[in-house]
């Protein structure tokens, strides 16, 4: 699977970072970055987690 | 609770008993998707369930903001006016007014207000402190958010007073004691957006490093923001920043004081303040409902929806569900995870939830330094609303710490 962040939408708000704090890193610039872009299966269930409660939701999951 | 008693229509209900919790129960259990009927128009669904309100959240297109965003119908002539504010727009336009103020808005921003805002609230107990007892709303509550947003706005002191006074008429449109007549809101927006064009004039002619100054010089599709359309930005900020924060620190101090066993847990372990905060943005949850408009036929739990039809969420309900919440009618500062939805979730997820946040921590931090043996000390007053959760007047005591 592959993470997919709209920028565009993205406020920093820094859910997604406290739900799956291996694959987002909110900075103190409020720039979001994706630290795995590829995650594994194993992480699954928390990068669905992220997707649900973003509150702009900013985050899909697309096919590799 | 039967489903014929249920009346989310009485209002003066709301002013006695709060926010009906217990009808919803029952709708959440009996009538999740529930058809209200109206007197004089034609009803309108109730979304009950944190699901549903999140999925109606999620699908602007097909839930749409732009037929009006309370439950009350709206009449045609009025919705031009409604649109251009965003809370009235859809994507892609909302989007692009979105992204024009949101920079002022995100977690970084915001954090440079925090020394202001610590100030800010130290001097309002400070100014309680010695007396022993106080209106809380008015003294306490009210103050910070529109010291703190009248500052964002650039609005000078001398006339802070003044958009407090606005703000109350604007929102406060079912509760006689805040506004005597529809037409006097529309008095009160008139009154704030003349307002608003005497400070768009004067940063035109000399702009600062405010949020004014950056939206009388934006540009939407290429276009700069139309009069009106700033003057709803500004009305959007000024009433937006104002009311809802007040009415949580209101009713999240209830809470404590009606908790007096999480009030202590608190004062005893302040690393519990940001959970706190959340519980009681879960417990008060200040915006009791947003309503959409189904721009087609659809269904929500198998329910069918049709197109034109209002569909009309209600937060706080969200905020109870038993399907997400353990033990929801608790009231637990240390409660994680805490998914409410008091600031929606989505296209319009309130633009001011980190500043609320921040605004929130600070008062309690700066009541419970200075404070303790806080209680209650005379009748609490609500607000006649079903759209606002709020609380007019709250008297209590206090000694020092």
């Amino acid at each position: 699977m592959k993470v997919i962040v709209d920028f565009d939408l993205c406020e920093a708000n820094a859910v997604c970072m406290a739900t799956a704090p291996e694959i987002f890193r909110v900075d103190d610039n409020d720039m979001l970055h994706i630290l795995i872009e590829h995650p594994g299966e194993n992480l699954r269930k928390k990068l669905e987690e992220a997707v649900r409660l973003c509150p702009r939701q900013a985050i899909s999951i697309g096919k590799d | 609770m039967r489903m014929d008693q249920i009346n989310l229509l009485d209002l003066d209900a709301f002013a006695t008993r709060g926010f009906p919790h217990d009808a919803f129960a029952t709708l959440r259990r009996e009538a999740p998707v529930y058809r209200h009927p109206e007197p004089n128009g034609t009803g309108f669904w109730v979304i009950s369930k944190h699901a549903d309100v999140m999925h109606v959240s999620k699908h602007p297109f097909v839930f749409s903001s732009m037929q009006g965003i309370n439950l009350q119908a709206i009449a045609p002539e009025e919705l031009p006016m409604i649109q251009t504010m965003m809370l009235g727009m859809d994507p892609p336009r909302h989007s692009k007014y979105r992204r024009l103020v949101s920079g002022g808005f995100t977690p970084r921003t915001i954090s440079r207000l925090e020394p202001h805002i610590r100030q800010i609230a130290r001097r309002i107990v400070e100014e309680i402190a010695h007396k022993g007892e106080c209106e809380f709303v008015k003294e306490v509550a009210a103050e910070l958010p529109l010291q703190v947003i009248a500052e964002f706005l650039g609005v000078p002191d001398e006339e802070r007073g003044r958009i407090f006074d606005l703000s109350n008429r604007l929102i406060g449109f079912d509760d006689p004691e805040f506004q005597t007549s529809p037409e006097d809101g529309k008095i009160a927006a008139t009154e704030m957006w003349l307002y608003a064009n005497q400070l768009a004039s004067a940063r035109r002619v000399s702009p600062r490093e405010d949020i004014v100054s950056l939206l009388v010089n934006a540009e939407v599709e290429g276009e700069k923001l139309s009069e009106m359309e700033f003057n709803n930005f500004f009305l959007l900020l000024a009433v937006a920043g104002n009311e809802t924060t007040r009415n949580l620190i209101s009713g999240g101090m209830l809470a404590l004081l009606q908790h007096p066993r999480e009030l202590h847990r608190l004062q005893s372990d302040r690393s519990l303040l940001p959970t706190a905060v959340e519980e009681m943005l879960r417990w008060v949850t200040p915006v009791a409902h947003f309503r959409r408009t189904a721009t087609e036929a659809t269904e929500i739990r198998g329910q069918r929806i049709a197109a034109g039809e209002r569909v009309v969420m209600f937060y706080p309900s969200a905020n109870r569900d038993e399907d997400v919440f353990s033990d929801p009618q608790r009231f637990d500062i240390g409660r994680t995870p805490n998914d409410h939805l008091s600031f929606g979730i989505g296209e319009h997820f309130c633009l001011g939830s980190q500043l609320a946040r921040l605004e929130i921590r600070i008062m309690f931090e700066e009541l419970l330094r200075q404070l303790s043996e806080i209680e209650l000390a005379g009748p609490v007053r609500r607000l006649r609303s079903n759209f606002i959760n709020g609380i007019k007047s709250m008297p209590v005591r206090f000694s020092l710490d």
